[in-house]
């Protein structure tokens, strides 16, 4: 019985690798125009489904945050649902859920954005609401107050009240010199005395410098017709004044200035955890496709490198989990996190041993070929489920033309991720992965919460 | 992998902007900024992707839907296998043969199955609902041929290994503990049996009945219902039907037969007056309150009419139940109604989570709500509103391949008429306001309504019994008279033999690892004095505590409780004075953030309150006995509160910890923050076994 069915296993492996993998799948077409108070719009026509995604993007995260200052952008991300001059508090979903679309919001260290998918005989309604908060929004002491407090709120729930989270939020700072690059040496959540600091003049004149259209990028996915799309954008956005351009970012960061070791205690945690952040290079340098597939191989699955070696063969760990700048591309250089939560009994210090010794094993020996085509057949699954949907594309968009030299390279880049090989993926790892460019927490548990 | 229809659309797009770049490039429009909500523009017809159906040889039914504008595929086979095919006892056996499809078969192991799907970056997954178990997988296109692989393997020779229906079987009761802890889902549990009654659709899974599923049962299930006749293999992606067929017959070679017939499905109950089924859950803070009635076959007409109405009531945040209840009433976190379907009867309810002490107003504006709804006509804006949400949102649902093949196999699998997507929104859009109101007429029936309560019965059964007669059960079912809502707190006399000195020490266990240990001591310094003392360390000395309470030999009240603990070296001290009906001093007791809960204490207490650090000494010297029934009012220094705390005792079980094999009661504690269960020995003294804490990873046993 087992002896076939193990040929016909083998057989089906040789064949999935050997399938031809395309680089042409998931393209989209797209077009681009700007306004004269330097809003740029770029739309795709995909007429399958009456529906459209409106997708805003500002040029602005907790990048351009300042010492004193930070949790900004993520506190004004909130600000933006409070209501403008011709719409009322709560009247921005309400009138989107009465149109049966979905929106929300998200911020991140360099864009924040903004975004509602609409049956497309809505999209007037939803380009008009993001047309108001964008020329008058409510900015009033009693709407910055309630929405600092639900930030702050929200920072106790999701991050002071979980285990581990604190951890993995502050350590993705620790790899850079909060003199030399603050944009990536502070939290996108912010401290609670900053945010406590902050005052409504603050806030205005966060507006006033990035929520201006000649910051902005508008994408529009769907069932959308150019001629009535260019009405429309017209008529809602084109009066809305040009604002300077915000003052330029700038981050100093050198790769492996020596090994940083940390020990945190941490009160929600049962179990202590290792934390390995590396430094990575900006999203558009040629060394991002290997780096992206050697994530997938370390940490993505049941298969995964991490998952075998640590959690089941030695099984020093309930789980580990690798991620690669969690909440989104960057333009300045990013993390590479690996996270291992102990099993009891397990001693930290051991885990971060095995930890390290798999991370040195693929820097002195590589991956296999079978490795690499698993993660080129996961990285291309994901770039094209990335694709599906009307407000998927509209990210790709975005991110295609926030992060990359030319939007175009979205119908293009499958091909430098296809093209990725092993000794690549071995370069990387031995120039990146370097122990002396590691910042190294240890994560104790305060035990005690566990006994109630 | 097709980019055909990608590179069609860039051509028409590119000479549209060509146009485009003949016109004067920004004309500002003669009117300026809308000042209102713009209207909206011609609605664009939903084009659903045809879909080819056929009927193979051994009775399959294939539906194929393809969608060529992304290279992926999502495949669902459905069987007539659900929750209502589990045999009576066995409720939950459906959901673990679902779940173990997809944990070994004769050609691969659970993790060559996860590594192989993985390795081509798709998923595939089973599931068990009420009516149907579905096992589904996507993949990019050009891995259809392993996804299909995948899917026959698991569908025809799943070996279902005995260690594998063990992990599955303790995960379901480790899942089921923590919905038993919590309030909606136990009233969801109680509701369903009320409204079926003895149909299978009103049927929940069990301790017992997950305990009573044999191997057999599992391998027995799926030979016998995961059968090619009446069941639905649904493809939608990029594949063509020729593809499809070839990949079927390959995946599936040899596969026939048909499943038993489904269960009968007896009529639901019929009830001529409401009544609440109050569902005592002592020291609950809210109650949670269910309202409903069955309803109709999921092809009746009355679906759209009732869909629209349903939505004005109870639709959402922009609906009746929770503009009332919750923003202008305060009264709920939130407030729906919902309409379900199933093959057989489906059913409408109405819910809310509610504070206690207003859960009888609230009771009564949600059934005010469901008269006023069947009695006077919807306004048409309201109307509008929840129309323009519903026929809104619809194509929103039909984006991907995958969520293509999920409605598609819903029409099919509940019998709703092929034109049934098609006509979807036109039939919503044409529901008038009087169609809304007789579709409630017909679907809200008051006079048979079922109600569920589940929240302190103590609190509760006053309040509402001015609504409708009540009926009172325990969380098991068991029916209570209104005399055990209070049981007697004081006459509960302590047995004094139960205080003899001596020393109890216990490890504390997470996830099956020690992580520190409990010690327990009873002294008697002087005739008419008590002591019991109690130290724990945990993680290597990262918490510490020390505890005192000095209590009266012959009563068991306490005296004195003092306390110390050090966390992270941080040492807080609690000192407290009980006498004359009131306990005085001060708290201290630290938070999980790292800050310190300090509280100058000086409450009035009910008679009989004993300190809840006092707990573990007193629960032994009960008069415990089979099946019954005792209630503590016990005072937590840290939060400066008067609780209930109900014990409910089972039958002598054996128990094996440690420090030995005993035969034991087994108590159930309720109405402390964290529901727990304690093990105490039958014999004097009788010693703290075991104890358990729902939903948590640790437990506490005895070493000697």
């Amino acid at each position: 019985m087992r002896v076939p069915s193990l040929v016909a296993g083998v057989l089906l492996l040789g064949a999935s690798l050997t399938s031809p993998l395309s680089g042409q799948s998931g393209r989209i077409a797209y077009e681009a125009f700007t306004l004269p108070n330097g809003l740029r719009v770029l739309y795709s026509e995909d007429h399958s489904t009456p529906i459209v995604s409106v997708d805003v993007w500002y040029n602005t995260g907790s990048r351009n945050e300042r010492p004193g200052r930070s949790g900004f952008a993520h506190l004004f991300e909130h600000m933006m649902f409070e209501g403008s001059a011709h719409v009322k508090k709560g009247e921005h979903f309400q009138l989107i859920s009465r149109a049966g679309g979905s929106e929300n919001g998200s911020t991140a260290e360099d864009r924040t954005n903004y975004y509602e998918t609409v049956p497309s005989n809505r999209l007037n309604l939803a380009l008009w609401l993001e047309a108001d908060r964008m020329r008058s929004l409510a900015i009033t002491e009693e709407n910055f107050h309630n929405q600092r407090e639900t930030v702050k709120e929200e920072r106790r729930l999701r991050i002071d009240n979980q285990p581990y989270s604190p951890a993995f939020i502050d350590g993705m700072t620790w790899p850079f010199d909060s003199s030399a690059c603050f944009a990536y040496a502070h939290t996108v959540i912010g401290s609670m005395q900053d945010l406590d600091a902050a005052q409504l003049s603050d806030v205005k004149a966060f507006f006033d410098t990035y929520y201006a259209p000649n910051n902005a990028t508008l994408v529009v996915v769907g069932d959308v017709r150019p001629l009535e799309l260019r009405r429309f954008v017209n008529q809602y956005f084109s009066d809305i004044p040009r604002h300077p351009d915000p003052p330029a970012v700038s981050c100093t960061s050198s790769l492996s200035p020596g090994i940083q070791r940390r020990e945190v205690t941490d009160v929600h945690a049962n179990l202590p955890a290792v934390l390995r952040i590396y430094r990575v290079p900006s999203h558009a340098d040629p060394d991002t496709p290997p780096i992206e597939l050697l994530n997938i191989i370390l940490g993505q699955g049941e298969s995964s490198r991490l998952n075998v070696a640590v959690v089941r063969r030695e099984q020093a760990a309930l789980g580990t989990q690798v991620a690669m700048n969690p909440f989104d591309s960057r333009r300045g250089p990013g993390v590479l996190l690996a996270l291992a939560i102990a099993n009891q009994g397990v001693d930290a210090l051991r885990l971060d041993t095995l930890l390290a010794a798999q991370l040195d094993t693929v820097r002195a020996t590589g991956v296999t070929a079978e490795e690499l085509t698993k993660a080129k057949n996961t990285f291309r699954a994901g770039f094209i489920h990335n694709r599906e949907t009307t407000l998927g594309k509209s990210e790709e968009l975005h991110h295609y033309d926030t992060f990359h030299p030319s939007v175009s390279e979205m119908n293009t880049d499958l091909e430098r991720y296809l093209a990725v090989t092993a000794d690549d993926i071995r370069r990387v790892a031995v120039k990146y992965l370097d122990p002396a460019n590691a910042v190294v927490v240890i994560v104790k548990p305060a035990a005690g919460g566990a006994a109630q | 992998v097709r980019a055909g229809g990608r590179e069609g659309g860039r051509a028409v797009s590119l000479a549209a902007a060509a146009v485009l770049a003949a016109l004067p490039p920004y004309r500002l429009s003669a009117q300026g900024f809308p000042s209102t909500p713009p209207k909206p523009t011609r609605l664009s017809p939903v084009r659903f992707p045809p879909f080819k159906e056929a009927t193979l040889p051994n009775g399959l039914q294939l539906v194929v839907i393809e969608h060529h504008e992304q290279p992926v595929v999502s495949v669902t086979l459905s069987f007539r296998a659900g929750a209502i095919c589990d045999p009576p006892g066995k409720e939950g056996l459906s959901s673990l043969v679902s779940e173990l499809l997809s944990k070994g078969t004769d050609n691969r192991s659970a993790e060559q199955i996860a590594s192989t799907i993985e390795g081509v970056g798709g998923t595939l997954a089973a599931s068990s609902g009420a009516d149907f178990l579905a096992i589904s997988g996507d993949a990019l296109s050009d891995q259809a041929g392993l996804v299909f692989d995948l899917l026959g393997d698991v569908t025809l020779h799943a070996t279902f290994p005995e260690t594998e229906l063990e992990l599955a079987r303790t995960r379901a009761l480790s899942g089921l503990a923590l919905q038993l802890s919590q309030p909606g889902a136990v009233a969801q549990r109680f509701f369903g049996s009320e409204i079926y009654g003895r149909n299978p659709y009103g049927k929940s899974p069990t301790r017992e009945s997950y305990r009573a599923i044999t191997h057999d049962d599992v391998t027995q299930f799926a030979r016998q219902r995961l059968r090619p006749a009446a069941a639905l293999l649904v493809v939608a992606g990029d594949v063509t039907e020729a593809q499809v067929r070839e990949l079927v017959d390959k995946a599936f070679p040899g596969w026939r037969g048909a499943p038993p017939a489904g269960p009968t499905l007896p009529a639901p109950p019929v009830r001529f007056a409401p009544d609440i089924v109050l569902v005592h859950r002592p020291g609950s803070a809210q109650a949670n309150l269910v309202a409903g009635n069955t309803t109709t076959l999921p092809t009746d007409p009355v679906y759209y009419p009732g869909r629209v109405v349903t939505q004005v009531l109870g639709g959402g945040a922009d609906s009746r139940l929770f503009r009332i209840l919750r923003e202008q009433k305060g009264w709920t976190y939130g407030a729906y109604a919902s309409l379900h379907r199933y093959r057989g009867i489906g059913y409408w309810q109405a819910t809310a989570e509610v504070r206690t002490e207003v859960a009888d107003s609230a009771l009564r504006e949600l059934l005010h709500q469901v008269e006023l709804i069947r009695t006077q006509t919807v306004a048409d804006s309201e109307l509008g509103a929840a129309k323009g949400f519903l026929v809104g949102s619809f194509p929103l649902t039909i984006e991907t391949p995958s969520q293509i093949a999920g409605q598609v196999a819903n029409v099919k699998l509940l019998g709703l008429g092929d034109d049934y997507l098609r006509l979807y929104r036109e039939r919503l859009s044409a529901v008038t306001a009087s169609q809304a109101r007789a579709a409630a007429v017909r679907l809200y029936r008051p006079k048979a309504l079922t109600i569920v309560v589940v929240g302190d019965g103590a609190k509760l059964a006053d309040r509402l019994k001015t609504i409708a007669p009540i009926r009172l059960v325990d969380v098991d079912g068991k029916p209570l008279t209104p005399a055990d809502l209070n049981p007697p707190t004081a006459p509960v006399a302590f047995d004094p033999a139960q205080f003899a000195p001596h020393t109890d020490s216990s490890r504390v266990m997470i996830q099956g690892n020690p992580a520190g240990f409990t010690v327990s001591e009873i002294r008697r310094p002087s005739p008419d004095s008590l002591l019991y003392l109690e130290r724990s360390n945990l993680g290597n000395g990262a918490f510490q505590q020390q505890t005192t309470v000095v209590l009266d030999a012959a009563t068991g009240s306490v005296r004195q409780v003092d306390q110390v603990t050090v966390q992270q070296g941080q040492k807080v001290e609690t000192h407290l004075t009980y006498g004359g009906g009131r306990v005085k001093g001060t708290s201290a007791a630290p938070q999980a953030d790292g800050t310190v809960k300090r509280l100058d204490i000086d409450t009035a207490l009910p008679a009989r309150t004993v300190d809840e650090n006092a707990v573990p000494l007193l629960v032994p010297a009960l008069p415990l006995a089979p099946g019954s029934t005792f209630a503590l009012t016990s005072f937590t220094p840290s939060e400066n509160v008067v609780k209930v705390l109900t014990f409910k005792v089972g039958s002598p079980e054996s128990v094996v910890v440690p420090a030995g094999t005993f035969q034991a009661y087994r108590i159930d504690v309720t109405g402390s923050r964290v529901p727990f269960t304690m093990y105490v020995s039958t014999e004097t003294p009788r010693r703290i076994l075991k104890t358990e804490f729902v939903g948590q990873p640790f437990v506490v046993e005895l070493v000697k």
